[in-house]
């Protein structure tokens, strides 16, 4: 009877290991597939059939990629020149990806800190409001302001500059940063700073000191979203920005499907590249995310 | 005295903190979305500023006799239905699975949420690629294997299409139905299924009368934001398919994206962002109904 029921129990749990094992190949195929084709030569990518495992591992995309190729190069490997390539801006929008993510979500969670923190421990007139405002600022949908903003842009002079990306970053990440932020602050607790505050130490040293500390883990988890959202967005890319050389990543790589030859080894190999950063913070900060989503912030 | 003038200075240190978010969210939250609701009313090119012209309600009344708009609105709606429906089937079965308490568990969790941060745009590629009736690795395998005699066109026929962007959609998405169920299955008291398992019942039955009971709230309120949130996607569809082929995979996002950016009328797509807005309000009030707000503070 015992020996039966162990043999039961190992048997289901074997089962369920298949089950997961399964479903977890078939989530992360699309991903594993695009991994295997950036790492294939020209020749295997159309073999038929198809390689899971590339037969011939090669870096010539990755390569071309960061060293700007300059050539569009056909099926049978004979080169053409068309121009400029979109191979050539690639570590250029690399770095203006960069630039707009860390910009925004800088301003986004230095802002929101700030203004969770007067939320929480003063008293005002609309301060109970602010937080529920912020909410339904973070319902609306981009596509809905980004015209709106895109004129505000002319008008300040900033179209096609990295600073009308950053400012429209910071506008679809601010209200959930100012959410996450309220929400984390008024459960920290407040006696630690009252007595501080008794002893004769300012609001600043208290904010320096004792508040930032003991917010970190919410402002890990507000700078995972808004840089998530800011890396990954396409319209205010697509609507901000006129020159090739301003063009963040996820613009410039759908210019690859411009002309006759998409060269699918190449994409795979933006596409790899374009989500490692986002991968790497993903695994570092695993826990802070859940928490994150815990407390609603969830854009998308 | 001491203590007015250190409450005077406190409380210029709170508005002082407050104020940057203050200027922030005036400039570049309420004044473009007044913004965009004023436009609606005019008609507006940007490349003529000079014919800008107030004309009422006739952007809405272009939309409404516009048979795309109203292609768009129904294409949206079934879009939206069939996305949410797998979500939500999948997200339940994939964090009843990640609930159990097995070696090596986290390692799964992990992998099984990654496409959540997954570029869109990154997505749209590789769905183009596997995706690709000639070359791809779908229809090679789905050929190979005898399930299909001809190449599907993934992309280029409306039905197909649609099928397509919904299961980029729900690939996407999956992740946060299993996170916000898992949560709550973690919370849910084992003496429950110790009670049920004492008077007999089965898996089956442990699921429909123990679990999805508990569950109620959390999806409830996971369906109705993610049903706002997938009504007005924009680069889910327009990066794989960019509505085609034809119009047969617009919504209204697309449909307000072509007509600023291709047809050059701002107030026709900002009339169609405020139809939007007002189906995003009738969804957040049915949300915060749901959800309780009002009824207690939270």
């Amino acid at each position: 009877m015992n020996s039966a029921s162990t043999l039961w129990k190992t048997v289901k749990n074997a089962m369920l290991y298949l089950i997961l094992c399964v479903v977890t190949f078939l989530i992360c195929f699309p991903l594993i597939w695009a991994l295997s084709t950036s790492l294939k030569p020209k020749s295997e990518i159309f073999a038929t059939p198809p390689t899971l495992i590339p037969h011939n591992l090669t870096l010539e995309n990755y390569e071309a990629l960061l060293t700007g190729r300059q050539q569009y190069y056909q099926a049978q490997g004979a080169p053409q020149n068309t121009g400029t390539t979109p191979a050539q801006f690639f570590t250029r929008w690399f770095i203006n990806s960069v630039i707009v993510t860390l910009g925004s979500t800088l301003i986004s969670i230095a802002v929101s800190t700030l203004a969770a923190y007067s939320l929480t421990r003063f008293r005002y007139w609309g301060r109970s409001a602010v937080p529920y405002f912020s909410l339904l600022g973070y319902m609306v949908p981009s596509i809905i302001f980004v015209f709106p903003l895109f004129l505000m842009m002319v008008r300040l002079d900033l179209t096609d500059s990295l600073w009308s990306l950053i400012l429209g970053y910071v506008c679809i990440t601010l209200p959930f940063c100012m959410w996450l932020m309220w929400a984390f602050m008024r459960s920290i607790p407040i006696e630690i700073e009252e007595a501080a505050l008794i002893d004769g130490a300012s609001r600043y040293q208290v904010f320096r000191q004792i508040v930032l500390p003991s917010a970190l883990p919410g402002i890990i988890a507000a700078s995972i979203f808004a840089m998530i959202v800011s890396w990954n967005d396409y319209l205010f890319g697509r609507v901000f920005i006129n020159s090739i050389d301003n063009l963040t990543l996820t613009v410039g790589v759908m210019l690859f499907f411009e002309g006759t030859h998409v060269d699918w080894g190449l994409l795979m190999a933006a596409s790899v590249l374009m989500t490692v950063p986002m991968a790497i913070l993903f695994m570092a900060l695993q826990r802070h995310l859940v928490a994150g989503f815990g407390a609603g912030a969830v854009k998308g | 005295m001491h203590i007015l003038r250190h409450l005077q200075s406190d409380r210029a240190v709170g508005l002082l903190f407050i104020a940057p978010f203050v200027i922030t969210a005036l400039f570049f939250m309420v004044y473009p979305i007044a913004e965009a609701i004023r436009m609606a009313f005019y008609s507006y090119n940007p490349l003529r500023p000079d014919l800008t012209a107030f004309v009422g309600l006739a952007n809405f009344e272009y939309i409404f006799e516009d048979p795309l708009f109203w292609a768009s609105f129904w294409q949206a709606t079934v879009w939206t239905l069939l996305s949410i429906l797998f979500q939500t089937v999948f997200g339940v079965g994939l964090a009843l699975l990640l609930h159990r308490a097995l070696f090596g568990m986290a390692f799964f969790r992990g992998l099984l949420l990654f496409p959540y941060i997954v570029p869109t745009v990154v997505i749209a590629l590789i769905w183009r690629w596997i995706f690709n009736p000639e070359i791809g690795v779908v229809n090679y395998s789905l050929i190979a294997s005898g399930i299909i005699k001809e190449p599907i066109y993934w992309l280029s026929t409306p039905a197909m299409a649609m099928a397509s962007t919904i299961m980029l959609n729900v690939w996407k998405y999956t992740p946060f139905v299993v996170i916000c169920v898992l949560a709550r299955l973690q919370s849910v008291p084992l003496e429950l299924y110790d009670a049920a398992k004492v008077d007999g019942a089965g898996t089956m039955r442990r699921f429909f009368d123990v679990t999805l009971p508990q569950l109620k709230e959390v999806l409830i309120v996971v369906i109705v934001f993610r049903t706002i949130w997938t009504f007005n996607k924009f680069e889910e569809i327009y990066l794989l398919t960019k509505g085609g082929p034809g119009t047969s995979t617009f919504n209204l996002a697309v449909y307000s994206f072509e007509q600023s950016m291709a047809s050059l009328r701002l107030g026709v797509g900002a009339a169609t962002g405020v139809v939007m807005m007002i189906i995003l309000l009738i969804g957040s009030i049915v949300y915060l109904r749901v959800a309780g707000f009002g009824e207690n503070e939270k």
